[in-house]
């Protein structure tokens, strides 16, 4: 049974690396934590079901969930590049402190929730079913065919994500504008295309995440309180890194997973907090242990 | 007149509520999220005491005050050594796993489905001398030595340390008194509605608090509370269009950060030498 767990653990985890890592990307780059990617998940999750409708007509199980993806993920980029434009740009401009930043977010989050529930009301929808429901057993251990399916989107998204960071010229200049924006500049590099891009990647981060929450729980206004695993995944890995925030997530899995068998869904949030209480006391940079420095 | 009562009652607890995150989060910087949970441990507390130990209200009242006061040091004793991010962190994880024990632990405070048949005692006199209380205890903490503390380690924790301040303690001690304050706040909430559930104390109320915070100015005590009466009485007044009262709420956030940063008040006071100084400019143009 153990195995079985660890299983579903680590695909709830992919899930939630997902979320972490599009959060981690823009702690990295501007240092906030920004609730308004919770708000993107709600919305994107709702432009794939959307998308999805429409494509049923046309074709069906894995080309639809290839096209619902994509679609999803490009309107979660551009959501993110509108979202940049209305609510960080200025801030940025005015060199204002980081907990406008968060303000801003939050706020941006709250009005994407309620732009869904005044267009799509409070009802709950659920994806037309275009994966293939079935297990697959082995031995003792059964894996359900969608579980698996996003896991594996999840890990391709996240070393595509990995390759453009270390392998391309966006993703130097996105680690360089990282760690100081003024040298970036200076090196001639424009931090608006670089803010912007980091956001568009993140974006389809959210926009894919967004879709399979949407598929693992059902569609609803409030999906994008979510975006709290994400954040509770990269503080345990160490707030801003990458890698970090990938394993935080798959732990994170693990762990809510073990205490739901163990305690119950009721239960397990409590013993969350307490695991994430010991857990900052004993180590509070996280497992990557890069110390982010407060800004004189 | 009694639609306007319930509103400036609600308003006057809100206020309460938003004082505390003014102390935690416009004095000293620190960023709570789980304010509304203090509020809940309060509201809970001082009800399930009343109701089925047979407490009077003012024991249910001060024991409610009591727990939160323990609540808090348990969230702020781990945190205050920490980098502010994870406050708000801790402070959110404290909101979420207050509300899951309220929600399974159906035996004492009925769960999901809340708690009801609390006798209405909270009256808008005793909601408005309470409000003046706090403001009284927020005015002289602000202007007393620890206030101005706050305030330096606020702008500069490394530079507050080295000139002497006891940062943690000082952390320590002002979380505290937010909490009790706002778990007083349940108090008198609880005993106004009457009926309580565990949803109506999730982190979006906390976000709220913060957010009106910002919109009176973060450094102004005049700014969070004109805030809080603007803020809290506008959902009412924009009742013709419920629909959109939270998008427009929100919007006028957002243009309030990017075009008046400083809030709407940024420094100012309010203070009977400023109405002076009116009255004396006002008589020299007449």
């Amino acid at each position: 049974m153990n195995i079985q767990l660890l299983i579903n653990g680590i695909s709830l985890g992919s899930v939630y690396a997902l979320i972490a890592v599009g959060f981690a990307l823009i702690f990295n780059i501007l240092k906030f934590s920004n609730f308004a990617h919770g708000g993107l998940m709600t919305v994107t999750a709702y432009i794939g079901y959307v998308a999805s409708l429409f494509l049923r007509n046309y074709i069906s199980s894995l080309p639809l969930f290839f096209a619902t993806l994509l679609i999803a993920a490009l309107g979660g980029g551009f959501l993110a590049l509108i979202l940049e434009r209305v609510a960080f740009r200025r801030l940025r401009n005015n060199n204002s402190p980081v907990i406008y930043y968060f303000i801003s977010s939050i706020t941006m989050g709250i009005l994407m929730e309620n732009f869904i529930t005044i267009f799509a009301s409070s009802n709950f929808y659920s994806y037309p079913p275009f994966l293939p429901a079935s297990v697959i057993h082995y031995g003792n251990l059964s894996v359900a065919i969608p579980d698996l399916l996003m896991l594996f989107f999840s890990a391709s998204a996240l070393s595509i994500l990995l390759f453009v960071l270390y392998r391309t010229k966006l993703g130097l200049a996105i680690r360089t504008t990282s760690f100081d924006v003024n040298t970036a500049r200076l090196m001639g590099m424009d931090p608006n295309a670089v803010v912007a891009a980091t956001f568009f990647v993140a974006g389809i981060l959210g926009g894919l995440s967004g879709v399979f929450l949407g598929i693992n729980y059902t569609l609803y206004p409030q999906l994008g309180q979510m975006i709290v695993k994400g954040f509770v995944a990269s503080v345990i890995g160490g707030l801003g890194s990458i890698s970090g925030a990938v394993i935080g997530a798959v732990l994170l899995g693990v762990v809510e997973i073990s205490l739901i068998w163990v305690v119950g869904a009721g239960w397990a949030p409590v013993l969350i907090f307490f695991i994430m209480l010991i857990f900052l006391l004993v180590r509070p940079r996280g497992i990557s242990g890069i110390i982010v420095q407060e800004k004189a | 007149m009694e639609y306007l009562a319930t509103t400036l009652t609600f308003t006057g607890i809100s206020l309460i509520g938003v004082l505390g995150v003014y102390l935690v989060t416009g004095l000293t910087g620190l960023f709570s999220f789980g304010q509304a949970a203090f509020l809940a441990v309060g509201a809970y507390t001082s009800a399930v005491l009343f109701k089925n130990f047979g407490l009077p209200l003012p024991v249910a009242a001060i024991v409610a005050m009591l727990i939160g006061l323990l609540a808090g040091l348990l969230v702020g004793v781990p945190t205050v050594r920490l980098r502010r991010d994870y406050i708000s962190l801790v402070t959110f994880g404290f909101g979420e796993a207050i509300i899951a024990t309220l929600n399974n632990s159906t035996a004492i405070t009925g769960g999901a489905t809340g708690l009801s048949g609390i006798p209405q005692y909270t009256t808008l006199p005793v909601v408005a001398v309470s409000v003046i209380i706090c403001l009284a205890i927020v005015i002289s903490y602000k202007n007393s030595k620890y206030g101005r503390q706050c305030l330096a380690l606020r702008s500069d924790e490394l530079a507050a340390k080295s000139m002497g301040i006891h940062v943690e303690r000082l952390k320590l001690v002002t979380f505290l008194l937010a909490s009790v304050m706002t778990s007083f706040a349940g108090v008198l909430y609880v005993f106004y509605t009457t009926y309580v559930e565990p949803g109506s104390f999730g982190w979006v109320v906390s976000a709220e608090w913060t957010i009106i915070v910002f919109v009176g100015g973060i450094n102004s005590l005049t700014g969070a509370v004109v805030a809080t009466i603007l803020l809290t009485g506008l959902p009412e007044l924009l009742r013709f269009a419920s629909e959109w009262r939270i998008v427009i709420y929100c919007t006028i956030v957002l243009l309030i950060l990017n075009f008046r940063p400083s809030g709407m008040f940024g420094e100012y006071e309010f203070s009977p030498r400023w109405v002076k100084k009116i009255l004396s400019k006002g008589a020299k143009i007449t």
